[in-house]
């Protein structure tokens, strides 16, 4: 694709000089919503952080457009609650990379701030301490500290982790909100299939002790064999009040619910 | 005469070692609030041990092979060198196969060992080495607090100027470096200050009030409560009461000087603690 936001060619990614994956390519077009499905430790965060040039591929190259603007939202569990900053003072830091040194926030900074909680869904807590947020409350003051660098690429990693059903489909209706409404890419890393069958628009099945790499539309990817080599058993996807449902099958063909 | 008007009668002797006990109090304060809130207390107390094994290396180098060192620009120098490439190194630390507690534990552990080991071996400059790692800011040169008056200056411009980067790539390590932040080189800039911080203070001060005074005002100022930015000040305001009201107090009561700043800086803390306890 020649108008890839960021592409991998035949990229190897891992830590150090020991792959975990292999001659991967990908690439990321502009509006793209790609969700990157796999097991726990299967490589999906290393896959996401190579992509954002955060680890260096073990071989084989990473190319971005110039100039891209990218918004993270790590892990939520990965950000560190006994720092005192107000979720105001949180998103702000988004505006840390726009600014470089020696500038420091001025007003206009501070109002990006408070529209990016805004679109969130979260002004009212600005003042409120990050440690005393709820789960769900805190991804979203990371999400607004990641819009207000204005970002092109928006890449999040495992954003519903932990959250109850209601909080994590309010969160996935808010990113596909976010990628319609503000012409966002978005790349998403997550464990559950589940959660993302019904927003994302491609898929990548990342599993690296299966040696799996498999990328496609959301079409292709819900195909029963592209699903049995994510889950290495057979699965059924069924489509009930307009949303997909993905059931793996237990050894006996039972279903079992997601 | 009371023991206040004998303290206040002898002004011109306590001076100097008051105002560098308060800057050491005030420097140490402040950057402890990083310390505490990074989770590397401990990285402060191997600091503190690497410094003091920079200056026993110096005395025994005196002692041992007649290298020239009696300057106290050179053994602070050495301490200096010691505490910095300690801080740059244990400071860029992450977890991969070893827990960076493990490392940092074991640079405490051996820098503390060969402190005892090299400070056995010596025979005229072992009572000086009993106040530079217990404290004895009695007697404080002019030329010492000169040269912690300037660190202190240097450490907050440093911190001034580079504050959000500072804060960003300590609060959330994982997504500065996402963006493109060069985490390494804001960590460098970070643990450079406190390694730069330690060995200054130490000569002056002691090792145990400069680990004291690298945890306790900070963590006094985030049990009571305080906001990021308003942690800097509050830890610093702590740490110059617990120095200078222990500096007081250890001339009045005649008590090891380093050990009352200690004491006295825990006590500051702990109301705040008792406080949140009490939740």
């Amino acid at each position: 694709m020649s108008g890839a936001l960021v592409r991998l060619e035949g990229a190897a990614i891992g830590y150090g000089r020991r792959p975990l994956l292999q001659g991967l390519d990908l690439a990321v077009g502009p509006g793209e919503f790609l969700a990157v499905v796999g097991p726990n430790g299967g490589g999906k965060t290393t896959l996401l952080r190579t992509l954002l040039g955060a680890h260096a591929p073990v071989a084989g190259r990473v190319v971005r457009r110039e100039g891209l603007r990218v918004g993270y939202v790590p892990q939520r569990e990965h950000v560190d609650t006994i720092w005192p900053f107000t979720a105001g003072e949180v998103t702000l830091m988004g505006r840390v990379p726009v600014l470089g040194p020696w500038r420091r926030p001025r007003r206009a900074d501070r109002e990006e701030a408070r529209r990016a909680l805004s679109r969130v869904g979260v002004e009212h807590l600005a003042e409120k301490r990050f440690g005393e947020l709820s789960g769900g409350q805190r991804q979203r003051t990371l999400i607004a500290r990641a819009l207000v660098a204005d970002p092109e690429l928006l890449a999040l990693d495992e954003p519903t982790s932990g959250m109850d059903p209601a909080a994590e489909l309010g969160l996935m209706d808010l990113l596909r909100e976010l990628q319609r409404n503000g012409a966002l890419t978005i790349v998403m890393v997550s464990h559950r299939l589940e959660a993302v069958a019904n927003y994302a628009r491609a898929l990548a099945f990342v599993d690296k002790d299966r040696r799996l790499f498999r990328v496609g539309s959301l079409d292709e990817m819900l195909r029963p064999d592209a699903l049995g080599a994510l889950y290495g058993r057979a699965v059924a996807v069924r489509e009930e009040a307009g949303r997909r449902l993905v059931y793996p099958l237990s050894s006996n063909g039972e279903e079992v619910l997601p | 005469m009371s023991a206040l008007q004998e303290f206040l009668a002898a002004r011109e002797i306590w001076q100097v070692p008051l105002a560098a006990s308060v800057v050491a109090g005030a420097l140490l304060g402040a950057l402890g609030v990083y310390v505490v809130l990074r989770r590397t207390v401990f990285v402060s107390a191997a600091l503190t041990q690497l410094s003091t094994l920079g200056l026993v290396a110096t005395l025994l180098a005196e002692e041992r092979f007649h290298i020239e060192t009696e300057h106290a620009s050179e053994q602070l120098l050495v301490a200096i060198t010691f505490s910095v490439v300690g801080a740059l190194v244990l400071g860029a630390l992450r977890s991969r196969r070893l827990p960076a507690e493990a490392t940092v534990g074991t640079a405490w552990v051996v820098s503390s060992a060969l402190v005892v080991l090299g400070a056995s071996r010596l025979v005229h400059a072992a009572h000086d080495l009993g106040g530079m790692v217990f404290g004895n800011a009695v007697a404080v040169p002019a030329s010492d607090l000169a040269v912690i008056a300037g660190v202190a200056v240097l450490c907050t411009v440093v911190h001034q100027l580079f504050a959000k980067e500072l804060a960003f790539t300590s609060f959330d390590a994982e997504t500065a470096q996402a963006v493109g932040m060069r985490v390494q080189v804001w960590d460098s800039v970070l643990f450079l200050t406190i390694g730069l911080a330690i060995p200054v203070t130490a000569r002056a001060l002691g090792a145990l009030p400069v680990f004291a005074f690298l945890t306790l005002p900070a963590a006094g100022a985030l049990l009571l409560g305080a906001r990021f930015r308003v942690a800097f000040p509050l830890a610093a305001a702590l740490g110059v009461v617990a120095a200078a009201g222990g500096y007081v107090l250890s001339w009045i009561w005649e008590l090891p000087t380093g050990a009352t700043m200690v004491a006295l800086a825990a006590f500051l803390a702990a109301p705040a603690a008792l406080r949140r306890l009490a939740r």
